[in-house]
């Protein structure tokens, strides 16, 4: 083959490459409601729920506690915002789908928190990624995790939950 | 007495004064040694000006033509449509390749009615990716009518007043079986 042929043979092929694309990326959406069908099967509902526990470590009863069910799509995220006479807690929570069929679970919790007695502002922000299966309980403590001289001072733990579950169409 | 021969070259030439040219006039018409003076003068100036037109005018001529042959304003324009472009061969198929793409996904989009507002594509490796072509609240919409009132973008849950919390650590999050002391 001479250089002048292989020179006019390199734009076909780049051609029929930018058409095979264009034609894989059109398959796909053709219907919309297959691609309505597809986005619901993938659909996700996260569960939060805020609980409040008493100092006593062997006490189980929450004295409050609050749950808020979302739906959302991979990638998108979720906000729970949990507000308290001195305390603000936001839960922001963004779950992917893996390639194995699990969960990757990008939560950031925030806490803004003004002390009772100097009135001094404390803001703490973290973040993580969690791996989960469906249905597995992830916890957040906003405040941290009370210790035995938490618990001797009286003060409550907050604690929230979080479950991740595919989403099921209601009948 | 003749005139000496530098005057009556300026007699000849005409730049001699009224009145002695005309005393020059009258001495030429009654000399015939002056007047064939005059008349080899006549032949000297017609022979130069023979040559003179005879070996400068066409080249001269030959040099106007072509300056007025270059005048912008009677250059010929050619419209842009019917301009002679060369390419090389490769360059011509890419960009006939490139416009030919263009041109279909103009078309697709163009003629498709049923133009969906979620686009779902599944790439070979397995992954799938979303596309959403709607303003924001459609999604919510659509969110909304899947999961009912509960489908807004933030919940706020409020703590009773009677709750005391106060830090008592760094925030922690981890699987519920990281946790041994919290039985939830």
């Amino acid at each position: 083959m001479s250089a002048r042929m292989r020179g006019g043979l390199v734009p076909i092929l780049l051609a029929l490459a930018v058409a095979q694309t264009h034609a894989q990326a059109q398959s796909s959406d053709n219907d919309p409601k297959e691609a309505l069908q597809e986005l619901l099967s993938k659909a996700l509902t996260v569960t939060v729920s805020a609980r409040v526990l008493p100092p006593d470590a062997q006490e189980e009863t929450p004295i409050w506690n609050a749950e808020s069910t979302k739906l959302t799509l991979p990638g998108r995220s979720i906000k729970v915002r949990l507000d308290g006479e001195n305390v603000r807690i936001y839960l922001i929570c963004t779950p992917y789908l893996q390639d194995d069929g699990d969960v990757l679970l990008l939560a950031q919790g925030q806490v803004w928190f003004t002390e009772p007695l100097d009135k001094e502002n404390r803001y703490f922000s973290t973040f993580y990624s969690i791996p989960v299966s469906f249905g597995e309980k992830v916890l957040f403590f906003p405040l941290g995790l009370s210790d035995a001289d938490a618990q001797q001072k009286n003060h409550f733990n907050i604690e929230l939950e979080i479950k991740i579950v595919p989403y099921e169409k209601k009948q | 007495m003749c005139p000496d021969r530098q005057i009556l070259s300026a007699y000849f030439d005409g730049e001699i004064a009224a009145p002695w040219g005309r005393e020059i006039a009258a001495h030429v018409a009654t000399c015939e040694l002056c007047r064939a003076q005059l008349s080899r003068m006549e032949g000297t100036r017609g022979l130069l000006t023979e040559e003179e037109a005879q070996g400068w005018w066409a080249p001269m001529e030959r040099v106007r033509l072509r300056i007025i042959g270059h005048v912008p304003l009677e250059r010929h324009t050619v419209p842009a449509w019917r301009r002679q472009v060369s390419l090389p061969l490769p360059v011509a198929l890419i960009a006939a390749a490139l416009l030919l793409t263009f041109g279909i996904t103009l078309a697709v989009l163009a003629t498709r009615t049923n133009m969906g507002y979620i686009r779902v594509t599944k790439a070979p490796a397995g992954g799938t990716e979303y596309q959403f072509a709607v303003p924001y609240d459609k999604v919510e919409a659509l969110l909304k009518s899947m999961g009912g009132a509960e489908a807004n973008i933030e919940s706020v849950m409020t703590i009773p007043k009677s709750v005391k919390l106060i830090p008592v650590g760094e925030p922690r999050m981890g699987k519920a079986n990281e946790f041994p002391r919290k039985k939830p």
